[in-house]
């Protein structure tokens, strides 16, 4: 009688959840784009003679079966629960928490690749600043994992290491040491990035060691009315609360103008339109922009600062701009090295290259 | 296809199983044998003409051997000719640029490779066809005269691509009468959820590890052992899990599979492993080279030169690398061994008999996994300190610490003490009612979690396929 029920229930409950999801998931509009992932999803791919004969057809469904499935996300977080609270997992797709925070595993250190990181910095500065009168400076940024992985038992960087080694490589600039004016509590939670109203400190540690003066500027708060799910809340899968994300303003810094080279438009510092877009870490001088110049009608000096950065750089670099009169900000991920001669002429200048250390230890990107 | 995505899961199936059982019964096997076509092409179009040409060489060749029976050498002609076939395709596939290689190698020349995708399940529905007519040859059965029924059985998606290999003589009388029943849904709805689980969450899971030892830029001993004993248990939950999905799911569509592993790792000499691993691949062997070559019922010179031989084709069936090959020789030289010297003794011991075991089968597959020769003695050589390695690292903790729980859950899960403690408590009268309801809604629960990671990763190899 028992094993009757059992066999009932059984093909009952199985299949109705086959039934159920793979009709739902037949009937489903396709949509677009994964937001936690910041991703396009992949879309029904077109069945014609080639594409089946050549397979496209069938890996191209099977891409498209997977990215549409009904509760997407919701399968994703029963995953990550899975992997950390049933196995006992450390890490979800490489992601962690730890004391509240999300940090993506960074390790080894990759001495080629930090080699080949102050290779472009080499040539950047033989071929642009040598000769010239323009100051180099240097610095690394930590991310996350210097502040979380070591203390939590995860395999942490050697960040002594990797700037030993990019500064050895790079006797060109003067180093600048990043790594005491940081805390974990600078960084967002759910996010790779730093708090830009937690970086005051950074900002005059930089800009005293090149011997800038930065006013005494009165910033105001904002904070973006949506939440803020970071690239690494989308990672983790796991129930995270947001981030909100703040930015300062400032009389100046509302004055100044930022010249987009991509677009040749002018625009703001503040990118409001993109603090509503899909990332609103891109506010910050509009997120991934391979060359840009940031221009402060209200400078007391007549100094200039040529930033060579990551996206760390975007938030930071407005805080910088009041002691300058010109800030350039130059991403060789996507302006080759070799270009930046077109855009850029050096004279008497400060130069900083400012580099996150996941950057560094992966610095394929950097041409 | 593989059965553990989402299309199969959420579209093939349910499409199949929904056509199968709407068709009376005289269409049955003719909806398996286009389902089975379907899912085949699915992965290689082109593929599909290869496996016709092997299907319909053993249809013609069977009817003719059973033809000639009174005429043997007219129906060993037909034999020859049916293995010349499947063999060949076999060869040309699978064998062709290792033999030209070695061909090379041995006399300087530089003939072309010829760079031959293998198809998918060739390996095995190579041996089933094989069988098929050797059994026929030898009059164990009648041929069959219903081509779709022939090739129903030789592309029965179930077991296609990954086995078991499955006897035309075992499932000859369920091709013309077979029974469909709820318990055997439901059982067989029951194994697949759980070879779907064995793959999905344990399998896989481990392969990431496996992966990011392959990936590591600097290993210790400690890496080298999470890797190795990673890989035993992978492979294990890999191809069992497989094998647990097909015996399901032939037996929702009425057909009982013989069983492919029987707890391989709690085996206490390597003899009695191989009767517990990959079971219908030995049996094959068994049956259809040593006993034929005359089994242990000749001189013990002619029965070492038997184990070899079976041990050599063992290997080269695995793959067409001196690796596989090795790895065949490296099982007949133990098994030797256990039946001239140490066999008894062995089986005295309590625990020796099992670290033995388990020591040996991880070297196994250490060689089984190699890339080259010198890259598993390598490896084999790290796992025992040779190499300068340090004792352990970073990562290696990390790792280990990080997969304590799976390598927990894995272990306990290659013994029978799971199904043992179910199989207790649902003896007495409260434990069956409880487990009426409990079993189906864990299994609801582990294709729930199949499917989220099935959705969060694309991450999904199936090491068999390769033979």
């Amino acid at each position: 009688m028992f094993e009757k029920w059992k066999s009932i229930l059984t093909v009952g409950l199985l299949s109705a959840f086959v039934l159920g999801f793979g009709i739902w998931a037949a009937v489903k509009p396709a949509d677009a784009l994964s937001t936690s992932e910041r991703r396009p999803l992949a879309q029904m791919p077109e069945l014609s003679a080639s594409s089946y004969l050549s397979g496209k057809f069938m890996s191209g469904y099977e891409d498209y079966a997977t990215d549409q499935f009904p509760l997407r996300e919701q399968f994703r977080t029963l995953k990550a629960l899975m992997g950390l609270y049933v196995f006992g997992q450390k890490d979800n797709n490489g992601v962690y928490l730890a004391d509240g925070s999300a940090a993506k595993l960074e390790y080894p250190l990759n001495e080629d690749s930090v080699a080949h990181a102050a290779d472009r910095f080499r040539y950047l500065y033989e071929t642009l600043m040598a000769g010239t009168n323009a100051k180099v400076y240097l610095s690394v940024i930590p991310d996350k994992n210097y502040f979380l992985a070591e203390a939590n038992g995860y395999p942490a960087l050697d960040y002594q290491a990797l700037t030993d080694a990019l500064r050895k490589q790079t006797e060109f600039a003067a180093y600048i040491d990043l790594f005491g004016t940081l805390t974990a509590d600078d960084y967002y939670r759910t996010d790779s990035h730093w708090r830009q109203e937690n970086l005051l400190t950074t900002a005059d540690t930089l800009a005293a060691a090149m011997g800038a003066a930065l006013p005494d500027s009165r910033y105001t708060e904002w904070t973006l009315d949506r939440p803020y799910y970071g690239v690494y809340y989308g990672y983790a899968a796991l129930p995270m609360e947001p981030d909100r994300l703040t930015y300062l303003t400032s009389d100046l810094l509302d004055a100044c103008t930022v010249y987009n080279y991509e677009t040749g438009k002018t625009g703001p510092i503040y990118d409001l339109a993109k603090g509503a877009g899909k990332d609103p870490y891109e506010l910050f001088l509009s997120g991934s922009v391979s060359l840009l110049t940031i221009e402060n009608p209200n400078a007391d000096t007549d100094r200039e600062l040529v930033i060579f950065r990551d996206s760390f750089g975007s938030s930071l670099a407005p805080l910088l701009v009041p002691g300058y009169a010109k800030v350039t900000l130059a991403d060789i991920r996507y302006l080759p090295s070799s270009q930046m001669g077109k855009y850029l002429t050096f004279t008497d200048q400060d130069v900083l290259f400012l580099y996150s250390a996941p950057v560094l230890n992966n610095s394929e990107t950097l041409k | 296809m593989l059965f553990s995505s989402i299309p199969f899961l959420y579209t093939f199936l349910p499409c199949v199983l929904i056509l199968y059982f709407l068709v009376p019964g005289w269409l049955k096997n003719t909806v398996l044998l286009l389902s089975s076509l379907f899912f085949y092409a699915w992965g290689e179009p082109r593929f599909v003409v290869f496996m016709v040409i092997a299907i319909v060489q053993g249809y013609v060749f069977g009817l003719l051997a059973e033809k000639f029976r009174d005429r043997p050498k007219r129906a060993k002609l037909c034999l020859w000719a049916s293995a010349v076939v499947s063999l060949g395709l076999l060869g040309y596939c699978k064998y062709a640029d290792f033999f030209i290689s070695g061909f090379n190698t041995l006399t300087g020349l530089s003939l072309p490779l010829l760079h031959v995708a293998l198809p998918i399940g060739i390996s095995f529905y190579t041996f089933q066809i094989l069988s098929y007519v050797i059994d026929v040859y030898r009059g164990d059965v009648t041929a069959q005269r219903n081509l779709i029924d022939l090739a129903a059985y030789v592309a029965m998606f179930p077991q296609l691509i990954a086995g078991p290999i499955v006897r035309y003589a075992d499932i000859a009388p369920q091709l013309k009468h077979r029974t469909h029943t709820l318990a055997d849904a439901a059982y067989g709805a029951r194994r697949f959820i759980l070879g779907l689980s064995k793959k999905v969450l344990l399998a896989n899971v481990l392969y990431e590890l496996i992966s990011a030892y392959k990936s590591a830029a600097n290993v210790s001993v400690l890496f080298v052992w999470l890797y190795a004993a990673a890989y035993v248990l992978h492979l294990y939950f890999d191809f069992s899990g497989y094998s647990d999905m097909a015996i399901g799911l032939g037996r929702i569509f009425g057909f009982h599979f013989i069983e492919n592993f029987n707890y391989p790792y709690i085996s206490a000499s390597v003899t009695e492993f191989w009767r517990r691993w990959h079971m219908s691949l030995g049996s094959w062997f068994r049956d259809y080279v040593y006993i034929p070559l005359g089994g242990n019922r000749v001189s013990k010179a002619k029965w070492f030169r038997n184990i070899f031989i079976v041990w050599l084709l063992t290997g080269l069936w695995h793959g067409a690398a001196w690796t596989f090959i090795l790895w065949g020789l490296f099982f007949a030289v133990f098994l030797t061994a256990e039946k001239l010297w140490y066999g008894e003794a062995l089986a005295q011991t309590r625990f020796l008999k099992h670290l033995y075991v388990l020591l040996l089968i991880a070297v196994s597959f250490v060689i089984f996994d190699a890339a080259s020769v010198s890259d598993a003695f390598r490896t084999i050589g790290s796992l025992f300190g040779l190499g300068g390695l340090p004792r352990s690292d970073v990562l290696a903790r990390y790792y280990f610490d990080s997969y304590s729980g799976v390598f927990l859950v894995a272990i306990v899960g290659a013994t029978p003490l799971p199904a043992k403690i179910v199989r207790q408590f649902s003896e007495d009268g409260p434990g069956k009612k409880i487990m009426s309801v409990v079993e189906p809604v864990v299994l609801l629960a582990l294709l729930a979690v199949v499917t989220a990671y099935l959705v969060d990763g694309s991450f999904n190899p199936f090491l068999y396929f390769r033979f």
